[in-house]
């Protein structure tokens, strides 16, 4: 990745930091705060399943189990322990890799379909562990109580501002340094990985040492994720390691696009909208949902940021500008 | 963990009789809803996750017809016929658009069906939940087989399951139909070169494959209580039983059920509050070992 | 195959859909502000899915009491506008939708018509923000046992798993004297109500008879379809009678399975939750004799009051009422009262005047109910065990529960659970 487009990421990752950060000074709208932290916990865990499934063409139904771990891992660290925030943040990253490392070793070597079933099964495993194990997790009603958020920096996340900037911040580190492993070198033998293994592994990539280590590097990420949603209910629930939530952050991969970096936070925001606009009018969500999700698999057929890019440079061509390029689908 | 009346039962013929019993029926059923994804799999290379779907919408069918008609045999045809035609539509509108893509279109289109017949359940039969009641034919004792207690509707339940096994596995094999259904699974192409209208062939298999399920609901509604969303629950059992199993072999589901069915007995008396887990176990060491399942053709 | 799209119609009329709602989104606060004569007042509550019934009923039951109130005036002179939102029943979407209610929407009270683990997840947004939130569904006794759940601003003003389980333990020994239970097993989902629940039952039972012994217990999980394994599993062990707190469809299903293995022949049957209405209709064979707890029976109290309460509710939305709708009328009854005691409607006067209160109810064991002070929780609702038949009256003799009774080994409960 050359310099000149990473300085520009990071550029542009200050830039909207530094808008979300003015906007409590222009409106006092809870609900628009509020989006923005379920967002950020959204957006970070869906980007991290995008490394797998749109970069590295690793389709995997049981991502959820990391965020769930990360939810899980954060809020009873800080719950049994006094460590502080930062500490206990990364304790938990941590946390979710170790267990990544082994799930990913066992898995990463299966194909397609296999793959999918083999991670959701693993995703259920975890799932059970946490509900039947209820002395240590609350089992089915979760972690109660609250989480303890002790003062570190100067920041005090038991103010709404402050749990609100920190998010985002959270948001805007994950997605920056997962668009700089992305455009890495690493990102790039990923693609080619995805794009056929075989030639992959003869141009002399080590194929399973690089889909265990996106497998684990998706994994942290997500637990991120988990981490900040922990926070922002002040718990952790069963559901969040549940498989409709790995089909949740399917759907926001599918909705903004899996081609474009930014597509899965596009579909998160998207997801999130229709999911608030929705319940206000109607208790009928699953039909509408069911209906969205018809008119951007057979309508659009593809995710709104990849639609959009496509559409841009479909016209670009027809003008001469650029060489017309094999589609990918 | 209750490690003590497990091994307590393991030694008693009785007990192990008693469960092995309990253990082939829950297997049975489980093979009777699961056998319609393995089919669709098999032949299409769909993975239906809309399978649950049409066991709901079997169980409903039939709810309906009892209601107007007090024949529980009409109730079981009527829903077979309703579900197979939903099924023809959706393959011929909407999965026939998703072959050969990214298996998370198959999902996304599978689901999206799914939310929407949720709510048009609930839409027309309400949210409350509904109950069909055992037909007077079944009402009587259970009957004792060395030791082993069977029920007369679920004694009922295993001859049309083993005749719905047999008959599959049969048609399949010699049927003039169910060959060219095998041909067309290894290369359509060939099979629409000959003449064959691949495309209603495809389509009657989905139709094939949402019928069992739809009659798999309708022959378990007289014991289940009927509510929009219930096909969830049997939605991952199948998946658990066709991937054990191996995806697209009818056989492989039958054993694979049967297995799930035992490792539940037996390990309610184990592990009481763990036997899910003790089934995802499975699942996973199956997918490691021998990823295509205990009867699927092996990787190439 | 590709298609080449034309929907730049769409895409843009989808746009403006998204930028439409997200400018409402921003400006209502500026709206709700501006409409002081009426009180929002927020219900997020579960209207989709297995549990739809609880949010649907609960609904039900508070609408018909806050059209007669605001026939009557509303709350201290304020039209009460209610808010309902389903969280589909999970509890981060409870959490955020009782948010919501509170930032985005304007509401100055939230009932909570959450179940259990949603309850939890409300309870602590009301911690973080302030406003007086009233629990209308949740059971599980902990709620407000709990020192440190214990907030000034909330309450839980609906039946308790620990009073159902004295009475019920009580009643089932004294039957058990009768007819000489000595061997009991349990069948109940394996959730926190379902295990915390099944403990208590068994903990009174043997309070009040300790000779009794557990010879089985099963747990299959919740909404499970297939009960064979749980039904085999307790067969084997023999015993002569069983409790369950399972509900709903799940009890109905149960029973249907129950039935073909002449499960019912061979033992006294305990079913907490069988006195529902639903439950009671919905079952085509129903086993005679089987013993349950009240949820809400039109006969319990037998009184004209409940009786007329049960029979506008059944006119009105041609169904029964489910112990989530009295619950519901009942929190009205008490906010109503609270307003007029406190006269305003703000929320830490409300809760002032809420604290210890009293009123009539239909629902009451001896005509009131009561808010208890030291916990917040209601105390003195009709609570009994009886017979069940499978035509109205369904349920025709109860036997009460002694509130005195309760009151005593309820407090034993919290110092042993370390709650005192």
């Amino acid at each position: 990745m050359s310099k000149r487009s990473h300085r520009f990421d990071i550029v542009v990752g200050l830039a909207a930091f530094a808008a979300m950060a003015v906007a409590p000074a222009v409106t006092s709208n809870q609900a628009l705060f509020d989006l923005v932290i379920r967002g950020s916990a959204l957006a970070l865990f869906a980007t991290s399943l995008n490394l797998l499934i749109g970069y590295a063409g690793m389709v995997s139904f049981g991502h959820g189990m990391f965020f769930g771990l990360g939810a899980y891992g954060f809020g009873l660290i800080m719950q049994r322990t006094s460590m502080p925030i930062p500490l206990a943040l990364l304790a938990s990253l941590a946390l979710a890799a170790a267990v990544a490392i082994v799930v990913g070793a066992i898995c990463v070597r299966l194909k397609d379909i296999y793959f999918a079933f083999v991670t959701l099964a693993f995703q259920m495993l975890l799932y059970s562990l946490i509900t039947s194990w209820v002395s240590f997790t609350g089992g089915d009603q979760g972690l109660r109580g609250g989480i303890p958020r002790p003062v570190f920096f100067g920041i005090d996340l038991a103010k709404y501002t402050h749990l609100y900037l920190f998010s985002s911040a959270l948001l805007i580190i994950g997605l920056l340094a997962m668009r700089h492993i992305a455009e890495s070198p690493f990102g790039y033998s990923l693609r080619v990985i995805r794009d056929n293994a075989v030639r992959a592994s003869f141009l002399g990539i080590n194929v399973w040492r690089m889909k265990l280590a996106v497998f684990v590097i998706a994994g942290t990420f997500a637990a991120l994720g988990g981490a900040v949603m922990s926070l922002f209910v002040s718990g952790a629930y069963p559901e969040f390691a549940n498989w409709p939530m790995s089909g949740e952050a399917v759907f926001m991969i599918m909705l903004g696009g899996l081609g474009v970096f930014l597509g899965p936070l596009v579909g998160t925001v998207l997801l999130l909208l229709l999911n608030d606009v929705i319940t206000r009018f109607t208790e009928y969500y699953g039909l509408a949902l069911g209906l969205v999700i018809l008119l951007f698999t057979l309508g659009l057929r593809k995710g709104l940021l990849d639609f959009a890019v496509d559409l841009v440079r479909r016209r670009a061509t027809a003008h001469g500008a650029l060489p017309t390029e094999v589609a990918h689908e | 963990m209750d490690i003590d009346p497990l091994i307590g039962c393991l030694l008693s013929t009785a007990c192990i009789v008693t469960h092995a019993t309990s253990g082939l029926i829950i297997g049975l059923l489980l093979f009777l809803v699961a056998v319609g994804l393995t089919l669709i799999f098999g032949v299409l290379k769909i993975v239906n996750f809309a399978h649950g779907a049409f066991y709901m919408l079997g169980a409903y069918f039939a709810l309906t017809i009892v209601q107007f008609t007090d024949s529980y045999l009409l109730a079981i045809l009527g829903a077979a016929a309703g579900t197979a035609a939903v099924g023809l539509v959706f393959e011929r509108l909407f999965i026939s658009q998703v072959y050969g893509r990214n298996v998370l279109m198959q999902l996304l289109v599978c689901y999206a069906f799914v939310l929407i017949f949720d709510d048009l359940v609930r839409i027309i039969w309400g949210s409350e939940f509904r109950s069909m009641g055992m037909p007077e034919l079944f009402q009587g004792p259970p009957f004792f087989v060395a030791g082993g207690v069977v029920p007369q509707f679920y004694l009922f339940l295993i001859v049309v399951t083993l005749a719905i096994a047999a008959a599959l596995g049969l048609a399949l094999a010699r049927s003039w139909l169910g060959k060219t259904v095998r041909a067309a699974a290894i290369n359509p192409g060939m099979v629409s070169a000959l003449g064959i209208n691949t495309e209603l062939l495809y389509g009657l298999v989905f139709a094939l494959g949402g019928l069992l399920a739809g009659l798999a609901g309708a022959l378990a509604a007289p014991v289940r209580s009927l509510t929009p969303g219930m096909g969830f629950s049997v939605l991952i059992e199948s998946f658990i039983v066709t991937v054990i199993g191996g995806m697209g072999s009818i056989l492989g589901a039958l054993v694979g059920a049967i297995l799930i069915g035992l490792i539940r007995s037996f390990g309610s008396l184990g592990f009481p509050l763990f036997t899910d887990g003790l089934m995802y176990l499975f699942m996973i060491v199956i997918l490691v070992v021998k990823p295509t399942g205990l009867f699927g053709k092996p990787v190439t | 195959m590709h298609r080449s799209p034309t929907f730049h119609l769409d895409r843009r009329s989808f746009l403006t859909t998204a930028a439409a709602s997200v400018t409402g989104v921003i400006a209502s606060p500026w709206i709700a502000r501006a409409q002081a004569k009426v009180i929002k007042i927020g219900m997020p509550t579960i209207l989709s899915g297995r549990v739809a019934q609880l949010g649907s009923s609960s609904r039900n039951g508070l609408m018909m009491e806050v059209e007669k109130i605001n026939a009557a005036g509303g709350l201290a002179g304020r039209q009460i506008e209610m808010i309902i939102r389903d969280s589909k029943g999970q509890p981060q979407e409870a959490a955020r939708i009782a948010r919501e209610l509170i930032n985005g929407d304007g509401c100055e009270i939230l009932l909570d018509a959450e179940a259990s683990s949603g309850a939890f997840a409300v309870h602590e947004v009301a911690r973080d923000l302030g406003f007086l939130c009233i629990h209308t569904n949740s059971e599980t006794s902990s709620l407000s046992a709990d020192p440190k759940l214990r907030l000034a601003n909330a309450f839980r003003l609906c039946r308790q798993g620990i009073h159902d389980s004295i009475v019920g333990g009580s009643y089932a020994a004294s039957i058990a004297n009768a007819k000489g239970l000595m061997k009991w097993a349990t069948t109940s989902p394996d959730y926190a109500y379902g295990r915390d629940t099944t403990q208590q039952f068994v903990t009174y039972l043997k309070h009040f008879k300790p000779d009794i012994e557990i010879v089985s217990d099963a747990w299959p999980k919740l909404f499970a379809p297939d009960y064979t394994e749980v039904i085999t599993k307790i067969q084997q062990a023999k015993p002569q009678a069983m409790y369950s707190c399972l509900w709903g469809g799940d009890l109905t299903s149960y029973i249907d399975q129950g039935n073909i293995y002449a499960l019912f022949s061979q033992l006294q049957f305990f079913a907490v939750n069988m006195a529902d209405y639903t439950a009671l209709t919905k079952v085509k064979n129903l086993p005679k004799g089987i013993y349950s707890g009240n949820r809400y029976i039109k006969t319990f109290p037998a009184t004209p009051q409940n009786a007329a309460w049960g029979d506008e509710y059944r006119s009105k939305y041609g169904e029964y009422p489910t112990n989530w709708s009295w619950q519901n009328a009942a929190v009205m009854h008490f906010l109503a009262a609270a307003a007029t005691k406190a006269n305003s409607t703000e929320g830490a006067k409300l809760a002032d005047a809420l604290r210890g209160l009293t009123i009539e109810s239909p629902f009451g064991a001896n005509g009131t109910m009561t808010i208890r002070a030291e916990d917040h929780t209601l105390i003195d609702y009709a609570i009994g065990w009886g017979t069940t038949i499978p035509t109205e009256p369904y349920v025709p003799d109860v036997k009460t529960g002694d509130w005195k009774q309760i009151a005593e080994l309820e407090s034993e409960w919290k110092k042993q659970s370390g709650y005192a």
